[in-house]
């Protein structure tokens, strides 16, 4: 029985495949050496690299050294033959198996147009194969990648951030590394992000026949004046770019300020009496504000008005005086008091703080005084009165 | 009878003499000793404490006198203290002194009147104090500059200066109040006594006092006291009966020249009011603010004057 079992073992490793991993099957009745490619005749443009994948094929014959050369190359063209990534003279296919190469094209970019057949041979010593490859040379090939902005303009206030959604194709056979950049005015902070993620991104790997989506932020700078900015996007892949236009339409905004005259925001005032602040509103936005109101916040008790009372129009750039009166109360004490002074015109608010120095009326000083000159009267008096020896 | 002349015949040679019977007696001598002892103590304390603070004052020279946090151990205390001791020292015996030694009638047999009299002692009374309280705020000063070797600035001699004038208008006060007495008491014994009574009863119990009985006639509304603040009807009312002591409306005259952002009980009121903490006052507001408390004094010195001249005017001096 152990004997059987021993037997049964020996017979089921001989049935095993001796043959090395990554060979496939010979089908039934091939023998020989084969060169492929999978698109024999192919198409660049000048100027530029393309690659032409091949295939060295050994059905049931033993291995040998193939040397492998290139004829047919026209004068300019650089033609190398790459294994694994480098420059290679020679290959070997082991039996019922393969070893893929790549025939990389420099053409020149002055090359003439039309069609040029190239020669791959690889040559051993029992056996030759060839391979020609038809290049033909074309000015414009289908586009490999495609940008898409979703929605090419957007509007907003220089405050806003402009955010654009794109869609990134790639229509080239070969899974590609697409990295973007965007040329936007002067000052305006463009950067891209994943389309949900804040991440920001310089590129992104994009498999071949799919598309990605990438998102564009642009934020201009806050002092922008109102106008349409165009934004170019440029997506570049290995040799192919795509580009593709937004713009930018900004509207203008009013930015109010409000500041004392001659940058002074301090004032004397006297209990129970009015004193009069200069302040100047300015309108530094860039579309004009319209019916400013000014009010003002003040301890209980205060009294704030303004004359005028409210700003019907006021066009970028210009600035204007208006007066606030401050009116303390009668009681108040002598000492430094804050007021807030705010101007506002819909949505748009600038407020400043006012220091407003109390005094006490010096009427109190002169009371005071009447009242130690009342007591010296008195003394007169008694002396008069009752002086006596 | 009439009296004929001027009143001012003769208010210079009793003026003269009795300064220098003031600045030669002993007890001048031992009165000034306390006065520079305790201060010394005080002022020194001080210094050391402003040294040792690190922190930017606009008015470091004024901590000399009041320094902050700390207000049982100040220069000011011990004055609001000493000066009613020396007032009272050198006035409770002005006229029933010379009364009790025979020698008023001497006197005035002497082509002097009794005005004459009574304000040569009293202006002399004043400018012994005055000689005695400027020579104790010069040395202040000059030991400030010497500890702290920076000069005061002009605001802080003002505030100085001022604080000098409301401490002699305080002595005068109790001058006066010590001469009215030694008028109305014909025992210096007695005058001594009742001064120093009243005025342990208006330092000590007056503003504790002044705190119940103010509580009675308008007692506090449960409004403010659940929110822990003090009700402004019992406040004005406790605040108004602690004023008729001379030391409360030194104390509060003193703090506003001295302590420009201190923490009294107007400034918690204007706090309500939404001052700026912190803000100093000028100098100016500064006087405005405790000018009642000045007037007060001043007034009240010429008002308790008034009284012990018009009693002595009608009382019998020959004895």
């Amino acid at each position: 029985m152990r004997l059987g079992i021993a037997l049964l073992s020996v017979l089921l490793l001989a049935v095993a495949p001796a043959v090395p991993a990554g060979a496939q099957e010979a089908p039934a009745g091939m023998k020989g050496l084969y060169l492929l490619t999978d698109y024999p005749a192919v198409t660049v443009r000048p100027g530029s690299t393309s690659t032409v994948n091949l295939r060295i094929q050994n059905y049931a014959l033993p291995p040998e050294r193939l040397a492998l050369s290139v004829s047919g190359a026209p004068q300019g063209w650089t033609v190398t033959l790459l294994g694994g990534g480098q420059p290679v003279a020679a290959a070997m296919a082991a039996t019922n198996n393969s070893t893929s190469l790549q025939l990389r094209l420099d053409v020149p970019a002055d090359a003439a147009m039309g069609s040029q057949n190239l020669t791959v041979t690889a040559k051993g010593a029992s056996a030759e194969v060839s391979l020609p490859i038809a290049v033909t040379l074309a000015k414009e090939l289908p586009a490999k990648l495609t940008v898409e902005p979703q929605l090419p303009s957007l509007r907003g206030t220089s405050k806003s951030t402009f955010e654009y959604q794109m869609n990134i194709k790639n229509d080239s056979g070969r899974n590609l590394v697409a990295s973007f950049a965007a040329q936007a005015p002067q000052n305006f902070e463009a950067s891209f992000t994943e389309q949900y993620g804040s991440q920001e991104i310089s590129s992104i790997p994009v498999e071949a026949g799919q598309s990605k989506g990438i998102k564009l932020k642009v934020r201009p700078p806050s002092t922008v004046a109102s106008n349409t900015y165009p934004v170019a996007v440029r997506v570049t892949a290995e040799d192919a770019t795509a580009e593709a236009k937004v713009q930018l339409e900004i509207t203008g905004q009013p930015q109010l300020s409000l500041s004392g005259r001659d940058g002074l925001v301090s004032s004397r005032a006297e209990a129970g009496t009015e004193a009069t602040i200069p302040v100047i509103v300015a309108n530094r936005g860039t579309a004009p504000a319209e019916e400013i109101e000014l009010a003002g916040n003040a301890p209980s008790g205060w009294k704030v008005a303004f004359e005028p009372k409210t700003i019907d129009r006021l066009a970028p750039g210009q600035t204007r005086e208006v007066q606030a009166q401050i009116t303390p109360p009668q009681k108040a004490i002598a000492g430094d008091y804050m007021a807030s002074l705010r101007a506002s015109s819909r949505g748009e608010t600038a407020s400043s703080d006012f220091r407003v120095s109390v005094a006490t009326s010096t009427m109190w000083g002169i009371v005071g005084a009447g009242i130690i000159a009342f007591a010296l009267l008195i003394m007169v008096g008694a002396v008069a009165r009752f002086g006596r020896r | 009878m009439r009296r004929e002349g001027s009143p001012r015949r003769g208010v210079g040679v009793v003026f003269f003499r009795e300064l220098f019977d003031h600045l030669t007696s002993v007890r001048m001598l031992v009165l000034e000793l306390l006065v520079v002892l305790f201060g010394a103590v005080v002022v020194y304390f001080a210094a050391e404490q402003i040294r040792n603070t690190t922190a930017e004052d606009p008015f470091l020279f004024l901590r000399l006198f009041a320094p902050p946090g700390q207000s049982l151990l100040s220069f000011v205390t011990v004055l609001s203290i000493l000066i009613p001791l020396i007032a009272i020292g050198l006035g409770f015996d002005a006229i029933n002194g010379e009364y009790n030694r025979r020698t008023l009638s001497r006197i005035l047999s002497q082509p002097i009147y009794r005005d004459a009299l009574l304000f040569g002692k009293f202006l002399a009374g004043l400018a012994t104090l005055s000689i005695c309280l400027i020579t104790l705020w010069l040395m202040v000063i000059g030991f400030g500059l010497l500890r702290l070797g920076i000069p005061p600035s002009t605001e802080e001699m003002g505030r100085m200066l001022v604080f000098l004038l409301v401490s002699i208008a305080y002595a005068g006060v109790w001058l006066s109040l010590a001469m009215l007495f030694s008028v109305l008491f014909r025992s210096t014994a007695t005058a001594a006594l009742s001064a120093l009574g009243l005025w342990l009863f208006l330092a000590l119990l007056w503003p504790a006092l002044a705190q119940v009985v103010g509580e009675a006639i308008s007692p506090s509304d449960i409004r403010f006291t659940m929110i822990g603040i003090p009700t402004p009807d019992t406040v004005a009312w406790q605040q108004g009966l602690a004023r008729i002591s001379p030391g409360t409306l030194y104390g509060e005259a003193v703090v506003a020249m001295l302590n420009p952002e201190a923490q009294s009980l107007t400034n918690l009121l204007a706090q309500f009011q939404g001052r700026v903490l912190g803000a100093p006052l000028p100098l100016d507001q500064s006087i405005l603010s405790a000018w009642p408390q000045i007037v007060s004094l001043i007034a009240g010195m010429i008002l308790l004057f008034v009284v012990g001249y018009i009693a002595f005017q009608r009382q019998e001096v020959r004895a």
